[in-house]
């Protein structure tokens, strides 16, 4: 070991916090999060929407619905590792600690720190808009304190372990781009897909686990038809943190022993 | 900096084929060779970013990817683009302190030693080619180390940067660093370089020092051009 470890957590922090993009990835997942739960607020209720606020289902509905939040927080992952091939900086990185394992070790972290930021701040919002549509309906607050805490750290843990797949997808992948667009395709499309044709892995699929994790009812975090196509039971919060722990984990050593060794020419 | 049989192929080609040679603190080193001789790789061997097939290269006696803190003992620039151009100078360095161990206060000493105080905010994405030398270069001096390897440095700089980049070269020397330096710039290299190591298809063709190889009353220009047959690739 050369670097000590805490020190290269540092530098990535300090790497994301001095560029552009991660707070504009911030207010896109907020703004994202702030725009879908109102439009969805709004419509709860009417009958074309989610069941009335002071129903536990739709005020949940709204609670839950940063999910924006938890693919925002895989995308930064992805730009924690890609970066440094786009611009090549992975020249000076390496160069200060030529342990490479080390800095993809140091890069995870930060990643988990950035995604349970993105996670929480989603939640925020989302819990935000519900609570005051609720207010300003004059109705009771169905859901209690202990859930809100839970769903919070659902969000912080799902937002977290997402970050970190998220690195491990860029450090496989290497191109930002096709890796950012495989992670929505993927959230969006793939799992979708895959949840609505086979219900019984749906609770396994890894955006779909941490969404459920978020408090997320199974299914409605799918888009198009599969939404709402809600069956089976989601995996419970320790099963679900450990497919995404596990899920992180595979990711990355299969990064540290093909991509990661390469040659920096 | 010792280099021992290093080899590194790329596929069906050999880059650097058998290649050893030295070079000692107190001097300023030129690593020539024309396109493809393979002087990039062999730094890029030097420094742990490309593993050879064969050999060793080590500085103090390590190879690099085993030095404790890398940054004080050895500073490298090997391309003027690696830089993050949503980044600023300042903040480029800052976290090159981080990662090196370094006094943050040095950030304000290379950037007045490269003249680019004057751009720290700025982003390095709206930079000329000739302040991104700069600003790699400080990097490299950051952590005050002892040993400089640079590629190229003199890309970009006009007279007055390549005068600049001179003086510093040699004064680093004069206070006892080591200085291996790569360059087309062979005039310019004359004037700075004690001593060369030259390659031809990845493989030595001289080393010595500039005074002993241009003995004979010819150039470097033409002793480069002799050894490696003036073949351009």
């Amino acid at each position: 070991m050369t670097v000590p470890l805490p020190r290269l957590v540092r530098v990535e922090l300090l790497k994301l916090a001095s560029t552009r993009l991660s707070y504009g990835l911030l207010a896109a997942s907020v703004g994202l999060t702030a725009l879908w739960t109102t439009l969805e607020a709004s419509r709860a209720g009417t009958g074309k929407g989610p069941a009335p606020l002071y129903t536990y289902s739709g005020l949940t509905s709204i609670v839950t619905g940063g999910v924006w939040g938890l693919i925002l927080a895989a995308v930064l992952g992805v730009i924690i590792s890609s970066d440094e091939f786009r611009h090549q900086t992975a020249t000076f990185t390496y160069l200060a600690a030529p342990d490479r394992n080390q800095v993809l070790a140091a890069k995870a972290v930060a990643a988990a720190v950035g995604g349970a930021i993105f996670g929480l701040a989603g939640y925020a919002v989302a819990a935000a808009v519900g609570l005051a549509f609720t207010a300003a309906h004059g109705y009771r607050v169905a859901i209690g304190a202990v859930t809100f805490v839970n769903w919070g750290a659902g969000h912080l843990v799902g937002g977290a372990l997402l970050a970190v797949i998220g690195v491990a997808a860029g450090s496989l992948v290497r191109s930002q781009l096709a890796s950012v667009i495989g992670v929505f395709v993927w959230s969006i499309i793939i799992e979708s897909l895959l949840g609505g044709l086979f219900t019984a892995v749906r609770p396994y699929l890894p955006y779909t686990a941490a969404t459920t994790l978020a408090g997320t009812l199974l299914g409605s975090a799918a888009f198009g038809p599969a939404r709402d196509a809600s069956s089976g039971t989601p995996l419970p919060f320790a099963a679900a943190t450990a497919l995404l722990a596990a899920i992180a984990l595979a990711g990355a050593l299969v990064a540290a022993r093909t991509t990661v060794r390469r040659d920096i020419t | 900096m010792t280099r021992s049989g290093l080899v590194k192929r790329f596929g069906p080609v050999t880059a650097v084929d058998g290649l050893s040679f030295d070079v000692h603190p107190g001097t300023v080193t030129g690593f020539l060779g024309p396109n493809g001789a393979g002087k990039t790789t062999t730094l890029r061997m030097l420094l742990g970013l490309v593993t050879p097939d064969e050999g060793t290269a080590t500085i103090n006696g390590m190879a690099y990817r085993q030095l404790r803190e890398p940054l004080h003992e050895v500073g490298a620039v090997l391309e003027a683009s690696s830089f993050h151009p949503g980044r600023t100078a300042a903040a480029h360095l800052r976290i090159h302190a981080l990662a090196a161990n370094a006094d943050p206060s040095r950030i304000w000493d290379v950037l007045e030693l490269v003249g680019l105080t004057g751009a720290a905010r700025r982003r390095v994405g709206g930079f000329s080619l000739g302040m991104r030398q700069r600003l790699g270069i400080a990097t490299a001096l950051l952590a005050d180390p002892e040993v400089l390897i640079l590629d190229e440095p003199a890309n970009g700089l006009d007279p007055d940067g390549v005068r600049w980049l001179r003086e510093l070269l040699r004064g680093f020397a004069a206070e006892g660093g080591t200085v291996l330096l790569s360059s087309h710039l062979l005039a310019e290299v004359a004037q700075t370089v004690d001593s060369v190591v030259i390659l031809d298809r990845g493989r030595l063709v001289a080393q010595g020092p500039v005074a002993e190889l241009t003995a004979g009353g010819a150039g470097l220009e033409d002793v480069f051009l002799q050894l490696t047959k003036g073949v351009s690739r």
